[in-house]
């Protein structure tokens, strides 16, 4: 039987490339699809553990405070503690380049003289020239180039920094060059003062990571006497769980104590929703390829089943058939997966750099600097692709595989067959539909993931209506000429391959209007809540703070010289902090203004804003998101739990607000309840509020003039509005390429069937050509029926895709994101997408259109009409 | 008789076969038809008499030789005028009907006028006399499965007749046909084409049918005896 596959399967291929091409192509994608973003999932997270262990090396655990920092006076506590063998404290700051204020320099403090450390090998160019200065590790120079050396150095010179070769080489630093920085409004020059190959330790560390003495980075850049994270390896015969116990109760509870699997499963804990998202999307682009799959082996056996029908006869049993069927899904599969591979690594490649500044932006984590392709993923690949292709091919093997010899011989139609069960599949569907609704409104409301399987039921049941919506469209329409109803009957009467198609080319658009109905009504919810929340006329903070956070502070006497200014009527500023409540990090903001009432707009979700304002500045209440009182069920009333220097304080909540900022949740406070908490200390954000009838965009201009040596961002509202719009675009990139990639396997469905069909229908065209059709009204025919199917995939897709909506708006949304988003119409963007849904559709029928009106009037010597 | 509508001139007509020797199906066959004329062509299987019908209509092209239809050298000829001279002038007749299923009798009539873009209302009277010729005009709005042969065939003559041709090639109408029904379609195209004023040429197994044609040609292993 191998022999038999082998020798025919070239004859195969041979007599249908298009149709092997399409379906290669559309397994190709679904794998790409899949694959491309469980690489930059997987990426995302590697990113994350590779800066922990460049930075954290083999340590054991590490501490972290539950407050902002930790008090430095631990550190020895630390060191005293039984069964530690080594703990080295570690001061962290994101730093912006002076001379690229977009790009941040993630700096490190640590004590170069501890007993374990980085690996501080230093790595320089060849002085011989070596290849376009690529650093190279050379042999220790016992005059400059040895450890001691280096360190004797980093510790004598001010602003020593040690950065990475790859860092270097992008920005065209050498050793001894200084570059300018700055963290908050303070700038500091720092010198680089060695090349530091941290990827060769930890191949996944950020190429943006950098060491320096912690003294120098708590003076320059921080703050002295503070510490992020004291890292500890453990004595040979320590307990981990024992010591740990002992250091919590020794320290108290303000800090915490995490292992690098920890660390780990908390980074992998805030992207969760983020990552399953992207995840199920993707998914959505290997269903639509199953749906090719299907379409191309079902053709493909009807083709054959003459050649089956005579090896049955010959002895061949079902099994052996099937096996050979599979044979070929399988090897279709392989060959689909060997080019989805490199497609898929291409596309994260090409899109690593949005969902990386998501990371960075929304999640405050690692950017992703380079991609690697674990084994893994290879594995995964191989079973999607595989597997794709078996599930595509499983029903019409098991349907060819299982008939009898006599019946393989004859001659039988498809599509007959579908239309008498187009009542049953739909009936089918509508009671999926009804029994996964049911389950939701009984049991399933509070089930988490109830909206996935909504969504996944809505996916299964579009498919399953598609032959009787065909049905009911098409069969009404009156004939009376070759034009485009009649191209629309052709597809009711071909039914088992046009319903594939149509499914597939409905379960994309649905995913398309979907995501366009969710981004837009996001879109328009984030519009809305700007215009109530971003009211101020001129915003002015640090060039560090996007990725510097609470350790980008304005210094009072700036905040001052800008306050005092005669265009300014009033201001608000802000300083935040990231504090625990619960196991939660959140970001904790405390505002003060010098206007009598907060000169918001918005409404709030829970609460009136006058009265939660007043609640805030006499009560010390507070003010959480709604991302923080869904997922940690607060209401007004309750109070929050926040960690702070002096141990677990609670505050009331006396209000709830909409906030898109972030998913992981943020509270408000007045600033004098977050100092009486925190202590004082600089704020971060200033909104000025400027006299009527100042120019803003003449105050911004005049401000940046003014203040150009500092390291400032002074926005106008109309900037900050964009750049926060922009922020919003770049998050939603990613789903962008899905959508586009679920379109193409669709569009490819449509290419594939009509070849299918002019295949099929050779007999039936050359009678038209015989009866004296010229070539062009049988193209027309045929661009009729793609454009039937994108006109039937729109229909369907349009609902299948606003119940996608809903689902993603009020279930998965609220429960993964916390976020309230109102229902809008983009009719725009929606517009745009169902042209060129069309345009697609036609796109993809033109060469099946060609190859159909090339059908010679000779070929009608077939008796097979 | 008038004006000669079909001349062939030393036609011949081969086909490539993979790695053996071409196949002559037609071998230098010389003749002319008179428009109105009636001729049977007579052969075994393989003899070339679909070839010749072909080649009549423009469906193929002679390897050598000239074919005139209507004094145009159908060579010379692009593709579409070729497809537009056979839509205009030809109507065919084909041995297993052809008729598309998912049509009605009269959607299956009204196929070369759609073709054509001639709209419905132009042709209805027409369809339904043909029909009505036929002894079909109850049946117009039925589906073609539930017809026997013989009525299949009726309705492919309709279509064939539709557009008044001048020329109808019809390649072995009954030979998907019982005796009794061979005799009465054949009977029925050969009146239609009379009143019609059509030429007409048929290709037919039976020597009984084929005598009721003006004239009766033999076709032999591709070459042409004409009686």
């Amino acid at each position: 039987m191998t022999r038999f596959f082998l020798r025919t399967l070239l004859a195969r291929i041979r007599a249908g490339k298009s149709l092997y091409l399409l379906t290669v192509g559309g397994v190709a994608l679904g794998v790409a699809s899949v694959l491309c973003i469980q690489i930059i999932n997987q990426n995302s997270l590697a990113a994350f553990v590779g800066s922990v262990k460049a930075v954290s090396g083999d340590a054991d655990f590490s501490i972290f405070g539950r407050t902002p920092t930790l008090r430095e006076e631990i550190f020895p506590e630390v060191l005293a503690e039984a069964g530690v063998a080594v703990a080295w404290p570690l001061y962290r700051v994101d730093v912006s380049l002076a001379a690229d204020p977009e790009t941040f320099l993630e700096v490190v403090g640590i004590d170069l003289f501890a007993a374990a450390q980085m690996p501080l090998k230093p790595v320089r160019s060849d002085p011989e020239g070596g290849e376009h200065g690529k650093p190279s590790r050379s042999p220790a120079d016992p005059q400059s180039g040895s450890l001691d050396a280096v360190l004797a150095r980093a510790m004598t010179t001010t602003g020593w920094v040690a950065v990475t070769p790859a860092m270097a080489t992008e920005m065209g630093w050498q050793e001894g060059d200084t570059v300018r920085v700055s963290s908050g409004s303070r700038t500091a020059e720092l010198i680089v003062g060695a090349l530091v190959d941290f990827q060769a330790y930890a191949p996944l560390a950020s190429r943006k990571l950098a060491v320096m003495d912690i003294a120098q980075v708590q003076g320059l850049l921080g703050q002295p006497g503070r510490l992020h994270q004291i890292d500890v390896r453990l004595a040979p015969d320590a307990v981990l769980d024992e010591v740990t116990s002992r250091l919590l109760e020794r320290l108290g509870p303000t800090v915490r104590v995490v292992t690098p699997e920890q660390r780990e499963q908390d980074a992998a804990g805030l992207l969760a929703s983020f990552r399953l998202n992207l995840t199920a999307l993707s998914l959505i682009s290997l269903f639509v390829g199953i749906f090719l799959v299907y379409s191309s082996v079902q053709a493909s056996l009807v083709r054959q089943r003459a050649e089956f029908g005579l090896i049955r006869s010959l002895g061949a049993s079902t099994r052996q058939v099937l096996a050979l069927i599979l044979a070929e899904a399988v090897l279709l599969g392989l060959v689909g997966t060997v080019i989805g591979l490199p497609l898929g690594y291409w596309v994260a490649t090409r899109n690593v750099h949005v969902v990386s500044a998501t990371l960075s932006n929304i999640y405050l984590l690692q950017e992703i600097d380079s991609l690697r392709l674990s084994a893994t993923l290879y594995l995964l690949a191989v079973v999607i692709g595989i597997g794709g292709a078996l599930a595509g091919a499983a029903l019409p093997a098991v349907d060819i595989s299982r008939r009898d010899t006599h019946s393989l011989l004859a001659a039988f139609t498809l599509h007959e067959r579908t239309r008498h069960v187009t009542v049953r599949l739909a009936v089918t569907a509508v009671a999926l539909a009804l029994i996964t609704l049911g389950w939701f409104l009984v049991w399933g409301r509070d089930v988490r993931w109830s909206g996935f399987l909504l969504a996944f039921m809505t996916m299964v049941a579009l498919p399953l209506l598609t032959p009787l919506f065909i049905r009911l469209f098409c069969g009404w329409l009156p004939v009376s000429g070759i034009g485009f109803a009649y191209s629309l009957k052709n597809l009711m009467l071909r039914l088992q391959t046009t319903a594939v198609a149509l499914a597939a080319l409905a379960v994309a658009v649905s995913m398309l209007v979907g995501i366009t109905l969710l981004i837009g009504s996001f879109r328009s919810t984030l519009e809305t809540w700007i215009e109530g929340s971003v009211r101020a006329d001129v915003y002015i903070t640090t060039q560090s703070w996007v990725r510097g956070g609470q350790e980008a502070v304005l210094e009072s006497a700036l905040l001052d010289s800008l306050r005092a200014d005669p265009a300014v009527e009033s201001s608000e500023w802000l300083r935040q902090l990231r504090v625990q409540t619960g196991e939660r990090w959140i970001n904790f903001a405390g505002l003060a203004m010098d206007h009598r009432q907060p000169r918001y707009r918005r409404p709030l979700l829970v609460g009136e804003i006058h009265e939660v304002f007043r609640r805030l500045r006499q009560q010390g209440a507070v003010l959480i998101s709604e991302p923080l009182a869904r997922k940690e069920s607060l209401a007004v009333g309750d109070s929050l739990a926040v960690v702070t220097p002096a141990g677990v304080t609670h505050l009331a909540i006396a209000g709830i607000s909409y906030d898109y900022s972030n998913e992981s949740g943020s509270a408000l406070v007045h600033l004098s309840t977050l100092e009486r908490l925190f202590g004082p200390g600089p704020v971060n954000n200033l909104a000025l509020y400027l006299h009527p009838g100042e120019d803003v965009e003449k105050v911004v201009d005049r401000f940046r003039a003014r203040f150009r040596h500092w390291p400032l961002v002074i926005r106008s509202n109309q900037r900050l509005r964009t750049d926060i719009l922009d922020i919003f675009d770049q998050t939603f990139a990613i789903t962008r390429i899905l959508q586009a990639m679920a379109l193409l396997i669709a569009t490819s469905g449509i290419s594939l069937t009509l070849i299918i069909l002019a295949r099929e229908r050779v007999a039936e065209l050359a009678l038209y050509r015989s009866l004296g059709a010229l070539r062009r009204q049988i193209f027309r025919i045929f661009l009729g029926e793609g454009l039937g199917l994108g006109l039937l995939g729109l229909g369907l897709g349009l609902a299948g895709g606003t119940t996608l909506a809903a689902i993603l708006i009020f279930l998965i949304n609220r429960a993964y994101f916390g976020w309230t988003i109102r229902p809008a119409w983009p009719g725009g963007a929606l517009l745009q997408e169902m042209v060129t849904i069309l345009a697609a559709a036609v796109l993809a029928s033109i060469y099946p259109a060609v190859r159909a009106s090339r059908t010679p009037a000779r070929e009608l010597s077939r008796e097979d009409l | 008789m008038g004006q000669d509508i079909l001349e062939f001139h030393d036609v011949t007509k081969t086909f490539a076969q993979a790695g053996r020797q071409d196949l002559v199906a037609l071998h230098e066959v010389s003749f002319r038809i008179s428009e109105g004329a009636i001729v049977a062509i007579v052969g075994r299987s393989g003899s070339g008499k679909s070839t010749l019908l072909h080649l009549a209509a423009g469906i193929d092209l002679p390897s050598a030789g000239r074919v005139v239809l209507d004094g145009l050298d159908l060579a010379t000829l692009s593709e579409r005028s070729r497809t537009l001279l056979r839509r205009e002038n030809i109507g065919l007749v084909f041995q297993f009907f052809h008729l598309l299923p998912h049509l009605s009798v009269r959607e299956n009539v009204a196929l070369p006028a759609w073709i054509a873009g001639n709209p419905d209302r132009s042709i209805d009277y027409r369809i339904s006399e043909l029909l009505n010729r036929v002894e079909l005009s109850d049946r117009s709005n039925d589906a073609v499965q539930k017809l026997s042969g013989g009525e299949m065939q009726r309705v492919a003559i309709c279509r064939a007749l539709l557009r008044k041709p001048r020329l109808v090639l019809a390649d072995e109408p009954t030979g998907s046909l019982d005796d009794d029904n061979s005799r009465r379609v054949m009977d029925l195209l050969l009146h239609l084409a009379r009143q019609e004023g059509s030429t007409l040429i048929y290709v037919t197994h039976s020597r009984q049918l084929a005598g009721l044609a003006d004239q009766v040609w033999q076709l032999h292993s591709g070459m042409l005896e004409m009686s």
